[in-house]
């Protein structure tokens, strides 16, 4: 489900596979396993089992990543795809744990209709990543973003660029606890502490049905009626909400005016930052944890323990853990999972290269209509 | 004929109750649309009360009217579809295919922008054009399979909302699409896309005239053929307070003003002094209302005047007499449901120019508004029943509760369980009232 998810990407194979797996596409089959790993994991079977494959982002960033790591150690690849119900993704484990698989990557629609299979799996002695959505068991290692450390970016931005002023929040869906959680992420990213010092009034702050672009347009219009445009910024908890923002601020001629934040990476979105109609666009590197779980699930085909799990070194420095390259506890409701959490990267003008690079987007999708001062599109 | 009945209370409240009735039946105002009217004003009255006045100000209006015409554009349509004793539940799937085409036409890398250019005049034509076909085409396939192969309508609309919604999906690859056409961002509304305080005058007289005109055709037609007229001082009033209400509403799109962000920046562009006290600049009636009026008035006509029209409703009072009265009840649905798609790209446009993008979830969940807002607007769900501009005054309602609710601040929640509770209350009256008198 969650259409607001789709990460929008248009990324080149070959300039991914380069860019992130350096190790991978060199090192011979059979030999060192990509960095850090240590050994090979010849004959080894990784079966993954896709929630919405169906999404452009799975087949075209964080599967190759991933693929790319596991083969060049020798492993061997599968997958299977639920289409998006959580029936079929209880079935889809079941048929990977008949296949023997060794190691199994879940990417979950629902984090509890999914435990009848994680027990299953568990009772088969299969070791377990948690991929991009926890699962709150023990046997399931966790490899995500820092979902929080997204607001924080968001908020910090934000105060460096208007320090004192009107602020508007658009919230994500009222019942995902995504939403909250960006919000507390704000807070800690000095919001609350800005508004206590008085040099920040939260003038406007409401949840978004669905996370709906039209949504957020008609909510930022009524920011903006009821607060006789006196806004000084705009935090939008992600892209699809900031496009209609951007639309509502432009009807009032205040776009690129007032700053504006996003995450997901959408095309529109960095475009817009190229353009200087949004400030930042806060970036998971899907190619990042995909080379991650890679990793890890090729330190599990050789009996690594949770606990002695570590990310790539070769991890981007845009993407490394801020912890280090090594397992922390992740605390999960209070059940404590092994995890590794990679940080988020927020884009504006002065990185917009990176995802180029990357080969996330497009050089021309990224820099169409640019403002002549990016550098990152001359 | 609808904005007739708004100031109608005025000079009504004197004499005493019964000639009310009296008042309503010389002047022939549907009783339905005068209260629906009156339900209009009072809710604007009642918010207005809340917010201290704050929400009846000239910007908060035209933004409501602009937020509630994507949808009355749709309800017209679905008038004419339910009245034929049909459905469609696929309108908000259409509107984010033909947004979406518009938006992967026109944007930055797009096909016509790789074509023409960027900003070549013809962009937006071509634009519309091809979105228009695609929403006749998408509602020619779904009332072919409806009329000539006889799987029911509410059945194949279904498959379309799920199935149109998936083209957009694909279409776009899982992604929205940004940065449309300048000209064509004019049919969102907002300041920029308003046709100006002169034309808005311009069109206003135009209006006040036809109105006259009309009232003066119809009594010379309906002499000569000795049907009743009107007496002379209920013409007098119906026109008088016909141009009244239209020059009126003129008055208020005039006097909201350019937001000084933007005309300082208008200014700055074409070499402007900026006067002291700031540039006054008026926005006029917004195009997206523009173009709801100029629907209202053909689908009105088509509805009243033309033979595919009378079919219509001939079809939806008895289809085996349409039938054999020899009405080709087929090509008349098919025909509905082709008005339709065009419609909904109409929309679409509209939408998208607003949005300055197409996201995946344009127009998710219109499907709902729109047969509520023709429901409340008097339309039968039985078919045969039903007038235009009931379901626009529908969608006007449901976009002032849902204006009012948000900006007094209520959550979306309780939004959704009001307008629900309007919805039920509404037909419930209406069904009442129509049992009392029948």
């Amino acid at each position: 489900m969650n259409p607001r998810r789709a990460a929008s990407l248009l990324p080149v194979l070959a300039i991914v596979l380069a860019a992130c797996q350096p190790a991978a596409s060199e090192s011979p089959t059979g030999g060192e396993s990509p960095a850090g790993g240590g050994g090979s994991a010849e004959g080894c079977l990784v079966g993954v089992s896709w929630n919405n494959y169906q999404q452009e982002r799975w087949a075209k960033a964080d599967e190759p990543a991933m693929q790319a790591v596991i083969e060049a150690a020798g492993g061997e690849y599968t997958k299977t795809d639920a289409n998006d119900s959580e029936e079929q993704q209880i079935t889809d484990i079941d048929s990977l744990i008949n296949q023997e698989v060794d190691v199994l990557i879940v990417l979950a629609k629902s984090t509890t209709s999914i435990l009848p299979a994680v027990d299953a799996a568990e009772e088969a002695g299969i070791p377990m990543i948690g991929y991009d959505r926890l699962i709150a068991r023990e046997s399931v290692f966790y490899i995500t973003f820092d979902n929080q450390g997204v607001g924080t970016a968001m908020a910090e931005h934000m105060l460096a660029a208007v320090p004192t002023g009107n602020y508007v929040v658009i919230k994500g869906h009222v019942d995902d606890p995504n939403a909250d959680f960006l919000r507390d992420g704000m807070d800690l990213g000095g919001l609350q502490d800005a508004v206590d010092a008085g040099d920040v009034t939260i003038v406007y702050e409401e949840y978004t049905d669905g996370w709906q672009t039209e949504v957020a347009q008609t909510n930022m219009e009524t920011a903006l009626q009821e607060n006789n445009n006196e806004v000084d910024a705009v935090l939008s908890e992600n892209d699809s909400m900031a496009i209609g923002v951007v639309a509502a601020l432009a009807d009032q001629g205040l776009d690129g005016v007032v700053p504006v934040s996003g995450q997901d990476g959408d095309a529109a979105n960095l475009n817009n930052v190229a353009r200087g109609l949004q400030l930042v666009d806060v970036w998971k590197d899907a190619f990042g944890l995909g080379q991650t779980a890679g990793h890890v699930a090729v330190q599990m085909c050789q009996g690594v323990e949770y606990a002695d799990l570590k990310a790539p070194d070769d991890l981007g420095d845009h993407v490394a853990p801020e912890a280090g390259v090594d397992a922390q506890t992740f605390d999960a409701d209070g059940t404590s999972v092994w995890s590794i959490t990679l940080k988020p990267t927020p884009i504006t003008q002065e990185n917009l290269d990176l995802p180029i690079d990357l080969g996330w987007i497009e050089k021309d999708v990224a820099c169409d209509g640019a403002e002549a001062d990016v550098a990152a599109c001359q | 004929m609808t904005d007739v009945a708004t100031t109608a209370t005025g000079p009504a409240e004197e004499p005493r109750r019964p000639s009310i009735r009296r008042l309503v039946a010389a002047t022939e105002i549907d009783l339905r649309l005068f209260g629906m009217v009156a339900a209009l004003i009072g809710m604007l009255l009642v918010f207005g009360i809340i917010t201290g006045g704050r929400i009846l100000s000239a910007s908060n209006l035209v933004t409501m009217s602009v937020q509630a015409a994507s949808v009355a554009i749709i309800a017209t349509g679905m008038v004419i579809i339910i009245v034929s004793r049909n459905i469609d539940l696929s309108v908000g799937s259409i509107v984010g295919v033909t947004a979406m085409t518009y938006a992967m036409l026109m944007t930055g890398t797009g096909i016509l922008t790789d074509l023409l250019g960027r900003g070549h005049p013809l962009t937006w034509v071509i634009a519309l054009a091809i979105g228009l076909s695609v929403g006749a085409l998408i509602g020619a396939l779904q009332g072919f399979i409806v009329a000539y192969v006889g799987v029911p309508s509410f059945i194949v609309t279904l498959g379309g909302l799920l199935a149109f919604r998936g083209v957009v999906w694909i279409m776009s690859g899982g992604a929205g699409v940004a940065g449309l056409d300048l000209t064509f961002q004019i049919l969102g509304g907002g300041p920029q896309g308003s046709i100006g305080g002169t034309l808005s005058w311009v069109v206003g007289i135009i209006v006040c005239v036809g109105i006259v005109g009309l009232l003066a055709y119809s009594r010379r037609q309906r002499r000569k053929f000795g049907f009743p007229v009107r007496p002379v001082w209920a013409e007098w009033l119906l026109g008088v307070v016909g141009c009244a209400v239209t020059l009126g509403l003129v008055f208020i799109a005039n006097s909201y003003l350019w937001p000084p962000a933007l005309a300082e920046r208008f200014a700055q562009e074409h070499g402007i002094t900026i006067p002291p006290g700031g540039l006054r600049i008026e926005s006029g009636i917004p195009w997206p209302i523009l173009l709801l009026v100029i629907v209202a008035l053909v689908m009105s006509f088509i509805a009243n005047r033309r033979r595919f029209g009378r079919y219509i409703y001939a079809i939806g009072g008895n289809p085996e007499a349409a039938e054999l009265a020899g009405i080709n009840t087929r090509a008349t649905v098919m025909k509905a449901f082709i008005l339709m798609g065009v419609l909904c790209a109409l929309s679409g446009a509209i939408a998208a120019a607003r949005l300055n993008a197409a996201s995946l979830d344009v127009g998710r969940g219109y499907e709902l508004y729109v047969i509520a807002a023709t429901v409340i607007g008097g339309t039968s769900l039985a078919g045969g029943i039903g007038t235009i501009p009931g379901a626009i005054l529908g969608a006007l309602v449901m976009a002032t509760l849902a204006y009012g609710l948000q900006y007094i601040g209520l959550s979306s929640p309780v939004q959704d369980i009001a307008a629900g509770f309007v919805l039920i209350v509404a037909v419930g009256l209406d069904s009442w009232n129509r049992r009392r008198a029948g």
